[in-house]
């Protein structure tokens, strides 16, 4: 087992307490809410739109084709 | 001036103003009009329902063109261009191709000055019909032209979609912020509960970039704006009957493109000649039908008569992208000399879809993504007022 030098254990500290600061969480948490909602109700990727084609056409604001 | 000329001037003076008032009167009252009815009622017109449950019927149009009188104009000519709602990028309809564009695009001989037809209507809104009504007979009316307005409201289904979608999304954001501000302060020596959340943010990264991946891939794999769906791209089967045919003295031919795209007007004619004397035919009627082949719907229908060429010749948008059947049922007139057998032309047209505008697809995203902020902004502060309050007590 090695030590970890004062520094490194600074550092990790560091980015630790900034990945999961709330700021970062939420950006992240928005990020991939977002996401998911194209990739439902926007994406032309073929199995994902056939997939969905009724739900999208059969809901307000989204478009389709 | 005497009493009596003044009284006389005075009279003449109303009299003639009587007359002018009730001529113009008159006139605006007793223009020649086109008249539009709708079956079912205009407040009972549905826009198309895609992946319906149900059948469904097009709209019938009908078009009648009256004099000062109120009385049917005689040997018209009718040139209707049928236009789709303006494009409304906002809040945009499941057609955004469609919108702002010509659905329909027709001119017939009218001997009754009426034109009656079938339409699916794809989309919400404001369709304007442009009627140009002309005579066949020189001078016999003066020609008429009217914009007329066709107003058709959404299915109340994607409203109530809408909204249970946008508590979802609202929902999950203030959950979500419920959690991300609940940030328990973290023990001396308890390590894997840190750990355990830096793998979880890891793995979110690395979702994001998988949808990522997909989602841009899947945007450059289309061409030039058409859509790479599997059902998009189907090509027309053959059709059971042919587009060409001869029989019974006559040689009808159905023509015009044979393939189509979404947003584009394709051009379709049909024509009937007389095979012993080669020339056209005008005693027949020809009833034109438009049927989308996925799920069997009619698109449009339309039973008239050629012009003097022997032809009927139209265009039309297919809204959906998928392969559509032309077929048009040639039968004799009741009263025509030329008698026969009803028999049937057709073709298939295979139909491009394509994609909606990005610019539409992102300004509903930042909608949808917007709520899920609405609701993660109020779940963060929700949770920093009940810490205030645990604090306090």
């Amino acid at each position: 087992m090695t030590a970890q030098s004062p520094s490194s254990v600074s550092v990790q500290r560091r980015a630790t307490g900034w990945t999961l600061s709330v700021p970062v969480q939420s950006a992240l948490y928005l990020s991939l809410s977002g996401l998911t909602i194209w990739t439902v109700f926007f994406t032309t990727y073929p199995p994902i739109h056939d997939a969905v084609h009724s739900l999208r056409h059969h809901t307000g604001l989204v478009s389709c084709h | 001036m005497s009493k009596l000329k003044r009284f006389t001037l005075t009279s003449a003076v109303c009299l003639v103003g009587i007359i002018l008032y009730g001529w113009i009167g008159l006139s605006q009252l007793s223009q020649p009009s086109i008249q539009l009815t709708t079956s079912p009622v205009l407040s009972q017109i549905k826009p198309f329902e895609a992946e319906a449950d149900e059948p469904q019927a097009p709209s019938q149009l009908t078009l009648q063109a009256s004099d000062r009188a109120g009385h049917a104009l005689k040997n018209a000519r009718i040139h209707l261009t049928l236009l789709t709602p303006p494009k409304t990028p906002w809040f945009t309809t499941d057609f955004p191709i469609v919108e702002g564009t010509t659905l329909l695009d027709m001119e017939t001989l009218a001997p009754n000055g009426k034109l009656t037809l079938q339409q699916m209507l794809p989309i919400r809104g404001d369709y304007r019909l442009r009627v140009n009504v002309t005579p066949t007979v020189a001078n016999a009316f003066a020609p008429i032209q009217e914009t007329l307005n066709l107003s058709v409201s959404e299915n109340w289904v994607k409203y109530r979609n809408l909204g249970i979608l946008a508590a979802i999304l609202f929902a999950v954001g203030l959950g979500g912020g419920w959690v991300i501000g609940n940030r328990q302060k973290i023990q001396p020596g308890e390590i894997a509960p840190q750990r355990v959340r830096l793998l979880l943010s890891g793995v979110t990264v690395v979702a994001i970039a998988a949808l990522l991946f997909v989602n841009v891939s899947a945007e450059f794999a289309q061409s030039h704006g058409s859509m790479a769906m599997s059902h998009e791209t189907e090509e027309a089967p053959l059709s059971d009957k042919p587009a060409k045919l001869n029989t019974q003295g006559l040689a009808v031919e159905l023509s015009g493109d044979s393939s189509a795209m979404v947003g584009q007007p394709a051009k379709l004619q049909v024509s009937v000649v007389d095979t012993k004397t080669n020339q056209p035919v005008t005693e027949v009627t020809l009833k034109v039908t438009a049927t989308q082949l996925e799920h069997h719907w009619g698109t449009f229908a339309y039973q008239g008569i050629p012009d003097r060429n022997g032809t009927f010749a139209w265009q039309q948008q297919f809204f959906d992208g998928a392969p559509h059947r032309i077929e048009v049922e040639v039968a004799p007139q009741a009263k025509a000399t030329r008698q026969f057998k009803p028999f049937q032309v057709a073709q298939n047209v295979s139909v491009e879809g394509v994609a909606p505008p990005l610019q539409v697809r992102l300004i509903a995203l930042a909608y949808f993504t917007g709520l899920v902020g609405l609701g993660l902004l109020l779940g963060l502060g929700l949770q920093r007022r009940r810490k205030q309050s645990l604090r306090l007590t």
